[in-house]
């Protein structure tokens, strides 16, 4: 081969090597981190690793939220399954008896502890920006 | 190698933008709505212009539930659009949900009252049953079933994508 | 009715936009058309400006006619949150989008003398892109329409959370910034025509880049600021779909700028600087389709339209086609002559330009991957900080680590590259020493702190040996690099402390009681309800000793809003150079006691400080007579 050519040759194989390589490591580092969002009945069905992080959302039961010093613990549900939820610290301004919720956090027995929890709706509409900011 | 990087600076985005198209089309074109059925549950409320009581067996048949209140302007936007319907012989029902009642009463005087009958829903203890989680929202309600809900104002393009295919599935009106 | 006279001047616009558009690709370049269309566009603007001025009138007099004022706006509002109702929804901000778009122009237009071969074409680009925008308004999303025969008596409550004075002109900065990238843009596409590989268009937009860049890194920051305070959760950033859409064009846009001072002296990296130019632009345009078109959050956004979303893409794709297809046409005058030097200022360039291209990827893939996902799989997922945090934090440091390097490093000319060098040893001896005693101090082992820390000080320490240079020495430094890669190291060093350090707990506590947490003694004073014109609130007071004895009083409030229902919580921040006390109160408990969350939060006014300095960086080349 010409030794330009080579060259080029030599090139292109090292940025097609280093492009994959980068790709790969991100979307291997995307898979790692990834929040699987679960309704309580799809919860039922599965079995969720307690290292493993997840989204849980339904609506919080009516009469389910009891308070214990710093603790919050309610039942969230999609009205078939009932799932309990134990959080400390404080709800978002929208967390609600009845009303939509997202939980982040991690399954064990049976009981989930949630990391964060973010409310869902709102009494009225509002533009969409806020609603997404909201949502976070 | 030349051809390649062009090719790919042209594809990429094209590519992209091809991806978000079939995303944005395939998604639910109206996202206020939900077709779950269920039994309109058991409630007990006051007449909006009366003040008796209404319960379930005040309300039969084919009718459309509208929620609405004097304080929401998207009511007033779709104020028109109902009114257009009860002229076509419609039977709406409305729900006045968290509102003062002098100040409902006076929003029909001035706007006119597209309702048969209206629930005086101050608390939102109905409207909370039925799912609803703002105003205006609108059910279709079949003997006693709800068969769609739509959350958002009801117009033109709502009314004939979503309700018309249902109302003619279920051989209402 | 006045607000037909501000639809009318819209539409009328659009018409003269359109016109010059045509005018500016038919006719060949003379002196005259080149005036005629820079007349002409001042005069479409004039007529934009008069219907936008029209409307800001009606929102002001509370004119509840116009249909979206009246869901936006109420006669009780202050007349400065009358007039920032205008954008807090899709139709108005939207029309804003469009104003400012024209001012650029507009700006652009008197500052650039007509001689100049590529203004009339970048003219014409810019009024076409307005004619698309100003079409998506009045046809998917007109502002203008009104609530027929009766007006009614009183507009809808503004929400409660967007009136505040830094949401008020959060958006108009960012917006500012977003379109300030038309002018490059419109200037690349018309070197791209003119195709005359001499033609320096890179010099011609230098300036108003680095000024939509300002904005956009004031925008960010006012935007990462609100939050703070605001919603009450206390983090300064969080990854959500909106700021990453925000984030995406900053991240081009520095590298736009990087690539843009390699191209100005040289003819290399043109390639990257066209298409970094292109992809800043279309990238803040993506930012408007997945904000507006309500494919990311699409419960209850008001009026929801899909058309809207549809509309905006096919703009989008629309531009992309033109623009690359005229890149891969004209693909071999901007080639560049020879290849970069090995260790040259150019070569660190490009490799930094390789570095913002991955991040760019990463925050497109989260932002993208779940809707990907959820239409494959039918499964819902989300990207959260973890995997941001992941890609960001390697990339960031070593792109840093490079910055370093890159400070000893020459324009055009290969380097000897020593690294034995005196200001390089001197940085990294000092940086080491501090991370020795940063260890000793805070007996921390945690390895991405102390990478980050190190680097950060790295930076820092080698900037400022440059700073010392210049004043001693009288060496040259360029003040807007050095400025901003200060900032840098900075942001670095903020971000580290804040994160090893800030912390936050849940207490439960008593009227009349102390509770302790960290070094602080917290007592709850008192707790009462207080009712005002439009809102009731529950105010606690606090008073709040540190280990010093020093006293400060704080009281949070959670608010109840009568029309709506709605509940805001109002946090209370006791702000020192080194940390923040903040403080918002929570529900009460069955005993009586209080649920109230503490979080130390250090060095966070430190970040907001490094994006202001930033700015300011931006601000000093702008106004520097020497060329950079």
């Amino acid at each position: 081969m010409h030794p330009h050519r080579r060259k080029r040759l030599f090139n292109i194989i090292l940025v097609l090597l280093f492009s994959t390589s980068g790709i790969g490591l991100i979307l291997y580092s995307l898979n790692t981190n990834l929040d699987y969002f679960f309704t309580p009945t799809e919860l039922t069905n599965i079995n969720i690793p307690e290292d493993k992080r997840i989204k849980i959302g339904g609506m919080v039961l009516e009469n389910s939220v009891v308070r214990e010093q710093s603790k919050v613990i309610f039942t969230v549900t999609d009205y078939k399954n009932y799932i309990e939820v134990v959080y400390e610290g404080i709800v978002p301004d929208l967390f609600k008896e009845g009303s939509g919720v997202v939980a982040l956090g991690f399954m064990q027995n049976e009981t989930f502890y949630a990391q964060e929890v973010l409310a869902k709706h709102d009494e009225n509409y509002m533009p969409p920006n806020l609603s997404i900011n909201n949502d976070n | 190698m030349k051809f390649l990087f062009k090719s790919t600076v042209l594809l990429l985005p094209l590519a992209f933008i091809a991806m978000f198209y079939i995303l944005l089309t395939e998604e639910d074109a109206y996202p206020g709505t939900d077709y779950k059925t269920f039994d309109i549950p058991k409630f007990q409320l006051e007449n909006l212009e009366n003040t008796k009581l209404i319960d379930n067996d005040e309300i039969k048949g084919n009718f459309i539930l509208n929620v609405w209140a004097s304080w929401c302007i998207t009511c007033r936007v779709e104020h028109p659009f109902l009114m257009n319907l009860k002229n076509q012989g419609i039977k709406i029902i409305g729900l006045n949900y968290k509102d003062e009642r002098f100040d409902a009463i006076q929003w029909l005087d001035k706007y006119g009252n597209p309702y048969e009958i209206i629930f005086h829903d101050l608390k939102g203890s109905l409207a909370l049953d039925l799912g609803v989680t703002g105003a205006p929202e609108t059910f279709l309600v079949s003997n006693g079933k709800v068969v769609a809900h739509y959350q958002g104002e009801v117009n033109d393009a709502v009314w004939s994508n979503v309700f018309l295919p249902i109302i003619k599935e279920e051989g209402m009106f | 009715m006045i607000i037909e006279i501000s639809h009318y001047l819209s539409i009328l616009a659009t018409g003269l936009f359109l016109l010059i558009g045509l005018i500016s690709f038919i006719t060949t370049d003379t002196k005259y058309t080149a005036k005629l269309i820079s007349k002409t566009f001042s005069h479409g603007f004039l007529l934009l400006l008069v219907s936008f001025i029209i409307y800001i009138w009606l929102a002001i007099t509370d004119n509840f006619s116009v249909q979206y004022i009246a869901n936006h706006s109420n006669t009780e509002l202050p007349v400065f949150y009358k007039i920032s109702s205008i954008w807090s929804a899709h139709e108005g901000s939207m029309f804003l989008w469009i104003i400012f778009i024209a001012l650029w122009g507009f700006i652009f237009n008197i500052n650039i003398k007509n001689d100049e071969v590529l203004k009339p074409k970048s003219i014409g680009v810019i009024s076409l892109i307005l004619v698309g925008f100003l079409l998506f308004l009045l046809l998917t999303s007109n502002p203008f329409e009104t609530i027929l025969p009766i007006a009614p008596l009183n507009g809808a409550d503004i929400n409660p959370v967007l009136q505040d004075p830094a949401l008020a002109i959060h958006p108009p900065t960012l917006y500012l910034g977003y379109v300030g990238f038309v002018i490059p843009f419109a200037c690349a596409i018309s070197f791209l025509i003119n195709g005359n590989p001499d033609v320096r268009w890179e010099k011609l937009v230098q300036k108003w880049s680095v000024l939509a860049w300002v904005f956009l890194t004031i925008g960010i920051t006012l935007g990462s600021w609100w939050a703070y305070y605001e919603l009450g959760w206390g983090g300064y950033w969080f990854w959500d779909p909106v700021e990453n859409v925000a984030l995406m064009p900053w991240l081009a846009a520095t590298a736009f700028l990087h690539s843009l001072s390699v191209s100005i002296k040289s003819s290399h990296l043109r390639v990257w600087t066209i298409l970094l130019s292109i992809s800043v632009f279309s990238l803040s345009l993506f930012g408007a389709f997945i904000v507006r078109s309500g494919i990311i959050d699409s419960v209850h956004s008001f009026a929801n339209d899909p058309d809207r979303g549809l509309y905006l893409l096919m703009f989008i794709g629309i531009i992309l086609i033109i623009s690359l297809s005229l890149f891969i046409l004209r693909f071999s005058i901007i080639r560049p002559i020879g290849n970069i030097k090995s260790f040259s200022k150019e070569s660190f360039i490009s490799i930094n330009n390789i570095f913002f291209g991955s991040l760019i990827f990463c925050v497109m893939l989260g932002v993208t991957y779940p809707l990907v996902y959820e239409y494959l799989f039918d499964q819902k997922i989300s990207v959260g900080a973890p995997f941001y945090n992941a890609i960001f934090i390697p990339i960031v440091l070593i792109a840093s680590l490079f910055l370093f390097f890159s400070v000893d490093s020459k324009w055009s000319r290969n380097l000897n590259f020593n690294f034995f060098r005196s200001p390089i040893i001197v940085s990294i001896i000092l940086s080491i020493a501090s991370i020795i005693l940063l260890i000793y101090f805070f007996q921390t082992n945690n390895f991405t702190f102390l990478i980050s820390v190190y680097v950060g000080l790295l930076i820092i320490f080698r900037y400022c040996i440059e700073i010392f240079n210049s004043f001693y020495f009288k060496k040259f430094i360029n003040p807007f690099s050095a400025i901003a890669h200060l900032a840098l190291g900075l942001l670095l060093l903020s971000i580290s402390f804040n994160s090893l350090l800030s912390t936050e707990r849940a207490l439960s506590i008593r009227l009349d009681s102390t509770e302790e947490y960290k070094d602080l003694k917290i007592y709850l004073k008192d707790i009462k309800v207080v009712k005002n014109s439009n809102h009731d609130s529950i105010k606690a007071l606090f008073f709040i000793e540190n280990s010093r004895g020093d006293i400060v009083e704080l009281s949070p409030e959670k608010r109840r809003y009568r029309t709506r229902g709605q509940i805001t919580t109002e946090t209370a921040i006791h702000i020192s150079p080194l940390r923040d006390i903040y403080i918002t109160i929570g529900d009460q408990l069955d005993n009586g006691n209080w649920v109230v969350n503490v979080q130390l939060n250090y060095f966070i006014r430190w970040i907001w400080f490094s994006g202001c300095l930033m700015a300011i960086a931006g601000i000093v080349l702008i106004f520097s007579k020497r060329k950079v």
